[in-house]
C-alpha cells in the first residue's frame, strides 16, 4: 500500500482541526499562538505534499513553505511581544480577560 | 514499504503529541508536545524527500519559536500558576466546529478525481533546486521577506521596551 497524495492532505485536515479547537479553547494567548503554529503546519504539510506529487520539477511549495516559515516565525515574534506588552499593563495574558478596548 | 511506515509513524506523532498539547492542563508541557509535534512535521518533510525544508522546520521552529514560547511562558508564570483553568468553556462547540470541518475537508479530499496525479512522486533531493530558485526566480520575496523579518524585529523590540521610563528600570 503506497501512500498517496490523499494521505497527505488527510493529515493536514486533521492537524488543522486540532489546531482549531485549540485556538477556540485556550485561554491563555501564548496558548492560542502555539495553537495558530499547527495551523501554520498543517498548511505547509499539503504545500509541500502537493509540490512533490502535482509538479515535482518546480518545486514552488518548497519555496512557499520557507516563506511560511519565515513569516510564521515574524508573527509568533510579535505576537509574544505583544503579549509580554499586555501582561505588563494587565497582569493577564488569559484571552477573554483582554477587554480593554470594549467601549 | 519503508515509506508507509514512516509516513505512519511521523503522522501518529504528530496527531497524538497535537492532540497533547491542545488539552494539556499545564502551558508549559503544552510547550513541549508542540515542540514533538512540530519534530513529526520535519519527519514527515523527510518523508517527502525535502531534507532543507526539515532542517529549516527542526531549526526555526523548534530552535527558535518553541523557545521563544517557553521564555514567554515563564516571564509570566505567576499569574499562570495564580488560576490553573487554562480552557475556556467553549470546549464542545470547538470540538463539534473542528471535526465537522475536518469531515468537510476529507470528504472533499476522499471525492476529488485526482486522475493520475496522485500515483507517485520523484523522489530526489531539491535542496539545490531550491538554492537557485530563491536567488533567482524568487529573489525579489526573498528579499522582501528579509525586511519583514527586520521590521518584525524592531517592532518587537520597540513593543517591548516601551516608553524611556520603562526602559530606564
Amino acid at each position: 500500500m503506497t501512500i498517496t497524495l490523499v494521505h497527505y492532505v488527510v493529515l493536514s485536515a486533521l492537524l488543522f482541526s486540532i489546531g482549531m479547537i485549540g485556538v477556540l479553547t485556550r485561554r491563555n494567548a501564548i496558548g492560542i499562538l502555539m495553537s495558530l503554529e499547527l495551523l501554520f503546519n498543517a498548511a505547509t504539510i499539503n504545500m509541500v505534499a502537493f509540490a512533490k506529487y502535482v509538479t515535482p520539477q518546480e518545486i514552488t511549495g518548497d519555496i512557499f513553505t520557507i516563506f511560511i516559515i519565515a513569516i510564521a516565525a515574524a508573527e509568533s515574534v510579535l505576537g509574544l511581544a505583544i503579549i509580554l506588552a499586555l501582561f505588563r499593563k494587565r497582569e493577564t495574558i488569559n484571552a477573554d480577560e483582554m477587554n480593554i478596548m470594549k467601549y | 514499504m519503508v515509506e508507509t511506515i514512516l509516513f505512519y509513524g511521523f503522522a501518529a506523532l504528530i496527531l497524538i503529541s497535537a492532540l497533547l498539547m491542545v488539552f494539556a492542563p499545564n502551558i508549559y508541557h503544552s510547550a513541549l508536545f508542540l515542540a514533538l509535534s512540530l519534530f513529526g512535521v520535519a519527519g514527515i518533510y523527510v518523508v517527502l524527500n525535502s531534507y532543507f525544508l526539515a532542517g529549516i522546520q527542526v531549526l526555526v521552529y523548534i530552535g527558535a519559536v518553541v523557545v521563544l514560547s517557553l521564555f514567554v511562558i515563564n516571564l509570566t508564570r505567576r499569574i499562570i500558576e495564580a488560576d490553573s483553568d487554562q480552557h475556556n468553556e467553549q470546549l464542545l462547540p470547538a470540538v463539534i466546529i473542528s471535526a465537522l470541518t475536518a469531515f468537510l475537508i476529507i470528504s472533499a479530499a476522499l471525492k476529488t478525481n485526482w486522475g493520475t496525479m496522485i500515483a507517485h512522486r520523484v523522489a530526489q533531493d531539491n535542496t539545490a533546486l531550491t538554492g537557485r530558485l530563491l536567488l533567482n526566480e524568487f529573489v525579489v520575496p526573498f528579499e522582501v521577506v528579509s525586511v519583514l523579518l527586520l521590521a518584525a524585529l524592531i517592532g518587537a523590540i520597540a513593543i517591548v521596551a516601551g516608553d524611556k521610563k520603562g526602559a530606564a528600570k
